[in-house]
Formats: C-alpha cells, structure tokens, sequence
C-alpha cells in the first residue's frame, strides 16, 4: 500500500510537509511508524530542517545516521549542501554535479528522484531535472516538482497536462490540489478564485495554517483584486514570521500597487538585508541597470 | 367552480323552463304552478309575475333585444309578454296539444314551436315587431286596434302567422332550437329521433334524422361555433352529432339519470346538461392546445390540427408547416406534441382509438398545411422524446412502455409500476413515471427507479430551461422538485390550475383559470395578473408572458415581475438586485413592508416607511436605536419610550437609557443607572433634584447610592426619625451628629441600648468611567444591503465638501510671509547635450517590441512577453520589463527624450507586475503575472496591472496639488503636480471613457505647474517682499509682469481669484493703478469669494481715480496669449510658438528641441503621435 494515501501511516507527515508546516513534520513521533516507513519519514524531517535553514544540523544528522549510505539520505545531503550554497549565494554547479551523479546512479529511487531534481532544478538545469523525475512512478512529489518546472518555464499547457493527468488517479490529494493552483494562478480568470480557495482553505484552519499557505491566499486574492483581503492575509503572516523573503517580497508588490511608496521601500530594504540573495532583488537591480542603459540612447538637450 | 349563488324560492311546484337576459341582470323562469316570474339576480328578488298561462309553463326565453319574453305551455298557447310594462302583447294559437318549447329566432323576426301534438311551426312575427316599435301618431282605430291586440285584424290574420308547420316526427316533439347562423332547424321528440329541418323564404323542409337514442329525446342544440348537433334524452345519454354526415360523434352514458334538458355557454366552450339528480357541466373536446417549446421556438398545433412554429425573440407566426389531419379521429384534437430538434421531428399523440401516436418530419420550409408523407404511427396513450434517436410510449392497457428508435421498431420493453397513468421525460436517459399517487424518476438504461415521491394526481410536469428543476402539476397543487425528484416545494391552490413555465431566473410562473401567479423555490408565492380568458403559459421572458390561447393562437400577455423578482434577490440575498429594483420601480406598499418584515428582514423594510409609528417598531425590531430615537422623538410618548428604553439597556447603549428615562421622569431608575455606570456628577445631581422633590425616599436611595452619610442623617432628621438618624451616625462614627440628635431628642446616651453593628457598608468607588461609552454588547444589525443604502447617501453628500477654501486659507495670499519662495523650477538646468533626437524618432520602432528572453529549448515564453505584443500602451511594456521598447513608444507617442525623472515610475510599475508564490520547498518561488484583466484568460488580450487608477490620482496628487494651492505652498504644488504629470504620462486607464479625464488632468497639472512656476519666479526676484520700491527698475517690471501672468493659466476659479487678488493688491501697492484696476474689473466680474470681491471694489474705487500706471509693463488683459513656460513671456496670437507634445504647454520657438519644463520629459516641438493609454 501506498504508504502517502489517505490510509498510509505517513499521511499527515506528508501533508504537514506539503502545507509548509515544517515544525510539525520535525516534532512528529516516528517512534510507532512500521520500519519500513521509517527512512521516508527520516527524509521528510530532514527535509523540513532544510527548508528552515537549519542545514548545518541536517548535515550532523546524517553524517551520524546509520543509513547515511542509503541514496534517499544522500540526497538529502546533497540537498542540504545545495541549500547551504544557494543561502550563501555560491554558484550550484557542484551541486548540481553531484545531484546529477546520483540520479545516474541510483535514479529509480523516488527520494533520490524528487531531491536530485529539486537541486537540478534550482541550478537552472531544467531539462535535466524533468529527466530525472521523469521516471518517477507515481510520485506526487515528483509530479508536483515537474509541474512547477514546466512553470518556470512558462509551459502552461504541460503543467497542465500533467497536473490534469494527477488528478485523474490521485483525485483529491492535496499536493494535486496545490500543483492545480499553481497552474490555475497562471491561467487566472475562474481558476483564480478556485486557487484562492486552495490556499484560503489551508491558511485558516487552525491544523493546516502555515506562513505558505497564507502568502498563497494573499497572492491569490492580490490576483482577484481584492487588494484590501491581500493585505489582511499578508498582515496575518507578517504575524507569524515578518521575515519570510516570500512575505517581504510581496509586500513589496502589494504596498507598490496600492501607492504606498514608503511602505513598499521599507519592505524592499529589509528584505535586501534579510535574504540579499532572493531572486526578485536581482531581478529588480537589473532592471534599474536596463533603465539607465536605455536612457542612455537618448539625449535631452536643456534650456541654458 | 360550481359553487350554489343562491336560492329562489317562490314558484309553487316544479320550474321548467329559464332563461338568463343577454344584457341585463335578469332571469326569467316558469314553472308547473302557470307563472312567469322575472327576477333580478342582484337584489336576488322577484321583480314581478306574469299571469295568464293557464296550465304549466314549459320553456321562458327573454328576445335578444326587444324586451319581450316568450313562454311555451302546456295551455297549447305561445305567448310573448313585455317585460318592460309587464303586459301580454300576443297569444299563439295553433297548437292542439302542449307546447313543449317555443324559441326567438336569433336574428330574424322568427320564433320556433315543437308541440306534443308532432308538429313544429315556424311563426312570423314581423307583424309584432312593426306594431311594437312604430309609434307613430295614432288614430283612434289604431288605438282601438292596439287594444284588442291579440285579436285578429280584419283580414282575419293576427300579429303572429304560421309560416311552415314541420312534420315529419311520429311522435310528440320535445325540444326545438334555430342554427345561430344557418336557416337550419333542429327538434328532437318522443319518436327518439333527432330531426334536421331547413327552410327558405317561402318552405321549409326535412333533411335528415340522427338515429341513436333509445329513448325520448329531451331536448337538441346546434353548437355554438361548430359543426355539431348535441341532444340529451331520457335513455341517460348526451349524443353528439356531426352537422353535415349526420352521424354520431361522440355519445356519454351517465348511469342512474334521464336527461331532460341541455344548454350553451355563449362563448365559452362549456354545455350544461339537467338530469334527474341535477346539473352536469362539461366541454366537448380538449381545449388544451399541444405543444413543446425549443430554446426559441414554440411548435403547437392549431385547432385545424395544422402544426405550427412561433419564434418568440421575433414575435413571427410561421406558416402552417403540416396537416395532421389523419391523426387520430376527426373531432379529437391531438392531446401532446413533443419535439426532437436533432431530427426535426415531432412526436404528436391524440387520445383517439384508445390512444395513438404519430412520429412526423418537420419540413425544412412551412410551406402550407401539407400531409406529410413519412408518417410512423401506433398506438400508445403517451409518447415523448428521451434521446435524439430514441422515444418512450406508453400504453395505459398493458401497461407498457416501449422504448422506440426512428424507425418505429422496439428496442425496450419496460415494466411501469402498477396504476401508471402517464409518462414524461424525465432529464437525460430517464421518464417520469405518473400514477394516480406517486411520481416515479425511472432510470431507462438500468431500468429501475432512482427515485419515488408520493404527490397525488400529477397531471403535468414542466421543466425548467436549465434542467435542474421541474414543476408538478395537479389539478389543485404544484410541487417543484430537483431532477433527482427531491420534493423542494409544494402549493395548494383552490383555483384550478392549468399551466406553468419557468422564468429564467428560477421562478415558476403558473396559470390558474384566472390568475398567472409566480411561486418562488420557497413556496412564496402570489398573484402575477388576472386574465379575462383561460390561457396556457409556454414561456417567460422579461416582462412578456408568451402562451397559447384556448384557440391556439399565441398571445403575448404583459406582467409587472418586480415583486417576484424583488423577493427572489431577497431570497438570494441580492442586495444590489434589490436596490435596483427599489430604485427603478415604484415597489411601496404596505404588502411589501409586511412581507420583508415577516420575513424576518425589517431592517430593509425600514427603508421603506415613512410613517413614524411603523419606523418605530422596525428599528426597535432591526435594532436601530439612531432611527429609534429619531422616530421615538418625533412621536414623543411614553409608551415609546419605555419600550426604546428595554432595548436600548439590551444593546448597552445607557446613554440612550438615561435619555429616555429623563423623558419618562424615571428617578428612581435614571439614579440606578448612574450608580451602575459610575456617573457620580450625575449621581449627585440627581440627588439634589431628589432634595427639590422632597421625594424622600428617593433621597435616601442617592444618598446611600453616593455613600454621603452627612445627607441621609439630615433627612432622617427632617422627617424626625431620630433613632435611625441616630444610629447611622453612630455605625458612622459621626459622634458629634450623635450628640447634636440626643440633644434634639432630649435622651442621653446611656439611655438609648443599641444592636452591636459591624463596619458600614460603602458602594464601591467607580475605578473606570465607563459611562463616558457605550458598552457595545448587542451589535446592531445593518445589513449590506442598508450599506449599500447609506454609502450611495454618504456619496451624495461628499461632493459639496470638496470644494473646502476656507476664509483663513483666503487671506493667506495676501500676507505671503514664509521665507521659503527659493524657486527650484528655472534650475533644473543640466549640461545640455547636443540635441541629435531626430533618427530615433523613425518609425522602425514598430518593428518589433518583443523581448524574447534567451531560454532553453522546452521553454514558452511568459506573459510578461504576452503583455508587450499585446499593448501598445507604454505602461504595459513597462510592466513586461521591457524598458527599451517603452522607452520608443513614450518617444513616439509625446516625444519623451528625458526619462531620468520617470524612473521611480518605471520601478513602481515593474515591481506592482508579478507576484512570487512560494512553491516547492528548496525552489525558488512561481511568478505570477498581476493583470489588470483577471477574469480574461484568453492569452492574446491579457494586461498587466499598472498601478495608480484616475481615481487614486484624483483624490490623491490633484487634491494634494490643489491644497497645496490654497496653503501657498507652492514648491510643494509644483512637484505634487509634476509627480502626477509623470504617473499619467506612464498609466492604462479602465476604459475608453477614461482617456478623456486623464486628458483633462494633464491639462490641468501642466497648467497649475506653469502657475506656481511664474508665481514663484516672482517671488525669487521680489525675495517675497510686497514693496518692491528698491529693486531695480528692470526687476520691478518683470515681477510686475509676472504677478499679472500669473493670472493667465487655466486653473480652478477659486485658485484664479487667488492669483487675481494677489496681482490686484501687489499693482496697488506699487502704484500700477490701471492695471490694479484691470484686476479688481476680472475679480469682481469673476471671484469666486465674497471678501476678495469687497476689497477689488475699494481698490476698484481708489484707482478709478487715477488709473495710470508708474511702470509700463507688458501685460493686455485684452489680448488673447499664452505664457511660455521657459521665459515666462507672453506668446500673443499668431506669433510663433512650439508646444510640449505631453501636456501641451507652449514655448517661444526658440525653446523647440529642449526639454518641456512643465513634464521635464518631453521635447517640445517633438513629432508625436499622440499618448495612449488604453488598448
């Protein structure tokens, strides 16, 4: 049986994972989990410590770990070092070596899959990565990851296509029903509002609430228009972590749409200070680079 | 139907013949005791009695417009009396045994007799009629005549001849009657036949005989407007007869009861029959027309079985298409039709031959009433569609229904469950299965039943256009139930029901014999209109209720949809509905009130009322204390306040309580509630009025309340109880009071023996002033629809406390004293670079705006690129990143060349264009796109989201701007307005209306720009003195001059008269009379403020006396120029000129090819095409 379906034993652990709920997932008592669930387990907590940024304690965990030779934690390890590097702002191309290797290696294994992919991925290495957790078989994870890559790479009708073909037999499960809205947060239109009922739904009950699920919510209802709803749900997430780079950075779109210049500023500076490697700070300073070039096409002649 | 009117009991014995008049309300019988009585069915009184009959009165007849009535008796004589002066004008001899009935003919001067003796005779009574209606002058032989009227003339003949006598019956003849129109005659008689005679001018003759009944025949009719004959006899039977065969039609048995006598309805298709045991009302033929309706189509069948096409959105009747005259028997409409559109065809069934079915093609054109020439027909008592191949029949015999392909050939044989009665489609793949108590949901593929749900007598079911309701019909209820058969409601009507459609909003219109009604899913319902005749509803759109008539004619019948519609966004809880239909119909009435407020929605009724008692009651129900109070004030009584009181302590609103308990004189109480609330000021107060009062309990009761053991001693004293006076002060401690009370007492102390006391009590001290709030414990209940109501008020009045300048502000201008007039505008200056602009402007730019990212195979490109091909708008190439190309289109469209100042604008738009999702762990987040259009998807008409709409200018940098006007803060003006010059210059409006205000912006900050520029240039040079005596001559000139060009932009008035007011006053100080009096001539002709008006009138006066200026400076309030806004000159008219392509501001062509300093963007003189700001 498959131990992530509604009746499995790692249900909610996956669940707590997917939602974002990282502290759940590393608290979770393992202790009366059948063996051979166990190394899963161990993998998704070790995953949850990465996604905290506790790397360096993942790394000791593994290093002492009895089955640190198994390719799921060897994975991970690659995952972490990935992590370290990319918070550091170092170049991925080792890592992405190494997680390339692995999945050449022992690439039918579905941990090794979804991290090894994740870490391709994230260097940049697209096709690579859709390679790998192309042999997938039946991994939500892994189809999940495809449908964000095919994403990335502004393929709509493929993530579509995959998320759709999820849906067919995983139906209802709720990774099905985030890849869907990230799908839909592209098409936009209806599938916008049906998004924002995916993320609303998880971001306020009380079980499922996580900083994720509310800046989903947020974007989405930014998306409908309802800006004031955006805010209150951006606000609710400030109220539980203010320093999330994903909060930051859509406080910054939202105060910027709703004039509120200052804000918007403040926002932006303490994200630089908080995460100065996040993407759209790039993306930003280089577009203040393009502006100055192409004014540099022009010369404005001044009355003396 | 059939209910008793009332009972007229005066003739003695049994009454046989009556008749009702056409006209009047009047009805005249006869009876077996020789009397004729006319009675008025108003008064329901006898008017008077006919007497001279001599034996029992057979048949009365009322003329259908002399006032003559007609008797027939078994005296053998016919008589013919007036009603009018109640007198016998003529007695008709003739017969030789009872007359059993004698009739007017309906036009002529004719009357009909059918006697016992086997004749009928034909009378002439044009004689009569010429003596009766001729009153002429008259000789006394005529009066003679007159008088003895009855009698034979000279000739011997009398007023009424014989003109046929008809035999041919062998026995006596029971009933005759003349043909409404034809000169045909038709009597029935004791010898069981039913004899058709005709006549001619000159004879009269026999045509035929209906054979059939077994017994006498009673009585006989032509049918009123069909070719029919119908008689009833005593052998139990009413037969119908065709008029032209001759042969029986149609024949019904009753049991027990010998008929005696039949009658018409005039107009409607009803006949009454009188049998032994009373009166049996009935209808031929099926007057329900059959038909089905598709999407706009309504196909029917016309009562010369012709079937036709109605298009409702066209209003247009379609020729006959076919003639179904074959179907079934002649005289038996068809009963349903049921259309197949995939096929064209039509499924028609006629309950003739126990039942059959006929399956016909449509023909592609109506071409006229042809037979059709591929028929399949069956027999069945129902058949309808269920697929577009497929159809069910049912047959009631058997009990069986048949599932059929095309070609008429089973494919399935069902089972009904026992007592089916009848069948109709029942959604997709499924019948509804009728019996007398139940309704079946049957499943044709599985063959079994979905659902069962008990409802008696299910005669219809009509579903509504989405498929997901359906109505039931019986004769006396509806029942509206879901697709999958779930009861949702249910009514009983008294009326007959006959009809129903549903209303595309999911109301279900129904017709009644005399009503459409609506029912909403809830079961409310009530009355639409009434109708004058019987109509079958087939559809509802709008306003317009399209249905059959009961001759199957289609007819479109207004309705007013309002209440249902109303009710139904009340149920929905369509509040934008509802303030709509508030808004555009006159929905008032107490109806309306009382059902909002019974619906539990008194809150939306309240803003219906205006009687202040009603008003009252629904705030107090609502919980709107502010209207309460209103109201409650208006109405002033007691009883009001006491109950506004109760609920306003519910809601914790102790201010309006201690409002109504001052109005309700409530000491006791008001004390209790200061007490409660800690109001000790108040406390106190009250206890003084209770001094005042002398209400010495009352006094007690505040003294104890505020603890003040001083004032409850003194009372106890005044009212001279010295022991408790005494004992208060000693639990007290207060010794020398105790003294000073045994004193006035005359006791000592070691006389009184006192109970042990512990420690006095006090009130607890308030800690909070809690009474300074109300305590909100009951939210009051405003629903959104009362918001919508009070944001639409609140709108109206926001827009007169716009335009705020108050008198402060005003005198502002005229002590100009802030030391910060440095200009910053005329500084701007950069080095100026060569100005080499021209081949950029080239058209190529067209070529190609897509910035196709470099990505790597498998990659689409992303809807930030979707954005730059779909948009022209320089804004959404912005929003796209792409920089360069909007750079181009701003260059082409209003010649920008200096984008230094757009920058934080090209940020703001960038940044406000994507989103970040986070996705997967350990990947970077999604982008997503923010359009402007979230419910577009189609890909080639998505557009990004630019933030800072009309509006937020609008109220924000304008009303900034303008403020900043009025404060004098013009430094801060002049940017406020150049920031807003930029956020349009780069924006998308919502719509094409919008390009037309955000124009007029533009004009407006470029102007007030231009202003504040030349107002604060002036005050450089004047370094903000108003004397400017020791400035050089050429700088008291030019700031001359530019106090007066201040006046020339087109700014708000109010901000004109600023200007005009400060020249005025800056000319008069420095001795420019003539000019200081052009200005005070414009202030007076156009300031907007009393107070400046007063002043130009002085300085009007003072300078009128001299009006000569010290300098001459350049300045014609006559003449038409512009001010350029580098130099700050005047371009008089004609003079060459070049203008900001942007914002319009014009330039000495000097200043062409250099930067506007109104934007700071664009090139003045550029070529442009023009802004664009919506695609």
């Amino acid at each position: 049986m498959d131990p992530y379906s509604a009746e499995g034993e790692l249900v909610n652990l996956h669940n707590y994972f997917h939602q974002a709920q990282y502290a759940q997932v590393i608290d979770f008592d393992t202790s009366a989990l059948s063996s051979s669930n166990l190394l899963p387990a161990r993998v998704l907590q070790l995953r949850a410590k990465i996604a905290l940024s506790q790397v360096d304690e993942a790394l000791s965990e593994i290093s002492s770990d009895a089955n640190k030779s198994t390719p799921d934690l060897k994975a991970v390890q690659i995952l972490a070092q990935y992590s370290k590097a990319q918070h550091a702002g170092k170049p991925l191309d080792g890592n992405a070596s190494a997680a390339e290797e692995l999945a050449k290696s022992d690439g039918d294994n579905v941990n090794v899959q979804v991290l090894c992919g994740t870490v391709l991925a994230g260097a940049g290495m697209a096709e690579e990565a859709l390679q790998v957790l192309g042999k997938h078989q039946g991994s939500l994870d892994a189809i999940a990851l495809i449908v964000q890559i095919h994403l990335q790479q502004n393929r709509l009708d493929l993530a579509n296509k995959e998320a759709q073909q999820a849906r067919k037999w995983a139906q209802d499960n709720l990774l099905v029903n985030i890849a869907e809205s990230w799908v839909g947060m592209r098409q936009g239109g209806e599938k916008y509002q049906a998004a924002y009922y995916v993320f609303e739904e998880l971001a306020q009950a009380p079980a499922t609430q996580s900083v994720q699920s509310l800046i989903g919510q947020a974007v989405a209802e930014l998306h409908l228009g309802r800006l004031p709803e955006a805010e209150a749900a951006l606000q609710q997430a400030r109220d539980l972590d203010a320093e999330n780079p994903d909060l930051l950075v859509n406080s910054v779109v939202l105060d910027t749409i709703l004039g509120k210049v200052d804000e918007a500023k403040a926002a932006k500076e303490k994200l630089a200070k908080v995460h100065p490697e996040y993407q759209a700070l790039a993306d930003w300073a280089k577009k203040k680079e393009e502006f100055e070039k192409a004014c540099e096409r022009y010369t404005p002649k001044f009355d003396p | 139907m059939g209910t008793l009117i009332d009972r007229f009991e005066e003739h003695d014995g049994p009454v046989r013949g009556i008749d009702f008049h056409k006209t009047q309300p009047l009805f005249v019988s006869g009876g077996d005791d020789y009397k004729i009585k006319v009675w008025s069915y108003q008064t329901r009184r006898c008017l008077f009695t006919l007497n001279g009959h001599l034996d029992y009165v057979r048949t009365v007849f009322f003329h259908h417009e002399l006032p003559w009535i007609l008797s027939s008796s078994d005296d053998q004589t016919i008589r013919i009396w007036n009603w009018q002066n109640r007198s016998l004008i003529c007695t008709m001899t003739g017969h030789n045994h009872y007359t059993m009935c004698a009739q007017f003919h309906p036009k002529e001067d004719l009357i009909v007799s059918a006697s016992l003796d086997q004749s009928v005779r034909v009378w002439d009574i044009s004689g009569l009629r010429k003596k009766h209606s001729a009153p002429t002058s008259m000789t006394f032989e005529d009066q003679m005549a007159r008088a003895n009227a009855n009698q034979a003339d000279m000739f011997g003949n009398t007023d009424a001849v014989v003109k046929f006598v008809l035999e041919g019956h062998d026995r006596g003849v029971n009933w005759v009657a003349f043909h409404p129109t034809l000169p045909l005659i038709v009597s029935a008689g004791d010898d069981r036949l039913v004899k058709l005679w005709r006549m001619s001018e000159t004879k009269a003759w026999e045509v035929d005989t209906c054979r059939g009944h077994f017994q006498n025949v009673s009585a006989c009719l032509f049918h009123p407007h069909q070719d029919l004959i119908l008689s009833v006899g005593e052998d139990k039977t009413v037969r119908v007869w065709d008029l032209n065969k001759r042969t029986s039609v149609q024949s019904f048995k009753r049991e027990n009861d010998r008929f005696w006598v039949i009658a018409a309805h005039p107009e409607i298709n009803l006949f009454a029959a009188g049998h032994d045991n009373g009166v049996m009302v009935f209808k031929l033929e099926r007057e329900r027309p059959a038909s089905a309706v598709y999407q706009n189509q309504l196909f029917y069948i016309t009562k010369e079985k012709h079937v036709r096409m109605y298009d409702f959105a066209k209003n247009v009747e379609s020729p006959s298409m076919l003639s179904l005259k074959k179907l079934g028997a002649p005289w038996t409409p068809p009963r349903t039709l049921s259309y197949n559109p995939a096929e064209r065809a039509i499924l028609v069934t006629s309950p003739a031959d126990s039942g059959c079915y006929e399956l016909v093609s449509l023909p592609r054109d109506a071409s006229g009433a042809v037979e059709p020439t591929d028929t399949k027909r069956g027999q069945g008592n129902s058949a309808v569609f269920v697929a577009r191949n497929r159809f069910a029949v049912f047959n009631q015999a058997n009990q069986q229904i048949d599932i059929k392909d095309l070609t008429n050939s089973t494919t399935k044989t069902i089972k009904p469950p026992h007592g089916t009665t009848d069948i109709y489609f029942g959604g997709t793949g499924c019948l509804l299965l009728i019996t007398a108590t139940s309704v079946v949901l049957y499943d044709i593929q599985q063959k079994k039943q979905l659902a069962e749900l008990a409802v008696n007598g299910v005669k219809y079911v009509v579903w509504s256009s989405d498929g997901l309701h359906a109505a039931l019909l019986s004769k006396h209820n509806v029942t509206i139930v879901t697709k999958s058969l779930q009861q949702v409601s249910t009514l009983h009507e008294t009326i007959r029901i006959k009809s129903a459609t549903w209303d595309d909003a999911g109301v279900l219109l129904y017709s009644t014999l005399n009503h459409i009604k609506y029912t909403l899913m809830n079961g409310d319902n009530g009355i639409v209109r009434t109708l004058e005749h019987t109509v079958y509803l087939v559809r509802v759109k709008g306003r317009n209720v399209y249905c059959l008539d009961r001759a199957a004619k289609p007819k479109i019948l207004q309705i007013d949809p309002t209440e249902y519609r109303f009710k139904l966004a009340l149920v929905k809880r369509n509040y934008e509905e509802m303030l709509n239909i508030i808004r555009t119909s006159s929905l008032v009435g107490q109806s309306i009130i009382s059902y909002l407020q019974k619906k539990g929605y008194p809150e939306i009724a309240l803003q219906f009322v205006q009687d202040p008692q009603t008003r009252f009651e629904l705030a107090i129900e609502c919980g709107n204390l502010d209207v309460a109070v209103e109201m409650a004030k208006q109405l002033d009584r007691p009883l009001l306040w006491q109950r506004l009181s109760t609920e306003a302590l519910a809601h914790g609103n102790h201010q309006v309580v201690e409002m109504t308990y001052q109005k309700l004189r409530n000491f006791d109480k008001l004390s209790f509630l200061y007490l409660a609330t800690g109001e000790q000021d108040k406390l106190r107060r009250m206890a003084k009025i209770a001094e005042h009062r002398g209400d010495m309990t009352s006094r007690f009761q505040n003294a104890l309340y505020l603890n003040d053991v001083e004032n409850r001693i003194e009372m106890f004293k005044e009212i001279d109880l010295y022991p408790l006076a005494y004992i208060t002060a000693k639990s007290h401690g207060l010794e020398d009071q105790c003294k000073d009370i045994l004193e006035a007492s005359g006791f000592t102390e070691d006389q009184i023996s006192l109970p042990s006391v512990g420690q006095p009590l006090a009130p607890p001290k308030p800690v909070v002033p809690t009474f300074k709030a109300n305590w909100p414990t009951k939210s009051t209940s405003s629903s959104t629809f009362e918001k919508a109501l009070l944001g639409e008020v609140e709108g109206l009045d926001e827009a007169p406390t716009a335009n705020g300048y108050d008198e402060s502000d005003l005198l502002e201008p005229d002590v100009p004293k802030a030391a910060n007039g440095e200009l910053d505008i005329g500084e701007e200056d950069e080095d100026a670079e060569g100005w080499d602009m021209g081949d950029d402007v080239d058209a190529e730019v067209e070529g190609d705006f897509v910035n196709v990212e470099t990505a790597e195979a498998g990659a689409g490109s992303s809807e930030a690129d979707l954005w730059a091909r779909n948009s022209p708008i320089a804004a959404d190439h912005i929003a796209a990143g792409s920089f360069e190309t909007a750079m181009q289109l701003l260059n082409r469209q209003i010649g920008a060349v200096n984008f230094k100042p757009l920058q934080p604008r090209f940020e703001e738009i960038y940044q406000a264009s994507k989103t970040y999702l986070p996705a997967s762990a350990g990947l970077p987040p999604l982008v997503n796109y923010v359009r402007r259009n979230p419910s577009e998807t189609d890909s080639r008409k998505v557009l990004p989201f630019i933030p800072r709409d009309i509006e937020s200018i609008t109220v924000g940098e304008l009303q900034a701007g303008k403020t900043a006007m009025q404060k004098n803060k013009l430094e801060d003006g002049v940017q406020l307005f150049k920031k807003m010059l930029h956020i349009l210059m780069v924006n998308a409006v919502a719509s094409a209306g919008e390009i037309s205000q955000a124009k007029a912006l533009i004009h407006t900050a470029a102007q007030y720009v231009l202003g504040m520029a030349i107002e604060l240039e002036r005050r450089r040079l004047t370094k903000n003195a108003q004397d400017i005596s020791s400035l050089s001559d050429d700088d008291k000139k030019r700031s001359l001059e530019l106090s007066a060009y201040f006046t020339v932009p087109e700014m708000e008035p109010s901000h004109v008269t600023l200007a005009l007011f400060s020249a005025m006053n800056f000319a008069h100080k420095n001795k420019q009379l003539s000019s200081a009096l052009s200005f005070a001539n414009s202030l007076i002709e156009k300031g907007t403020n009393a107070k400046f008006k007063e002043s130009a009138r002085k300085i009007k006066a003072v300078c009128e006396r001299n009006p000569n200026d010290t300098v001459d400076i350049e300045f014609d309030q006559f003449a038409e120029f512009d001010i350029c806004a580098a130099s700050y000159t005047p371009i008089y008219s004609g003079s060459p000129s070049s203008a900001c392509p942007f914002d319009g501001v014009k330039y000495h062509s000097k200043y062409k090819g250099t930067v506007c300093k109104v934007c700071e963007v664009a090139q003045i003189g550029a070529p442009a095409s023009g802004i664009r700001l919506f695609v």
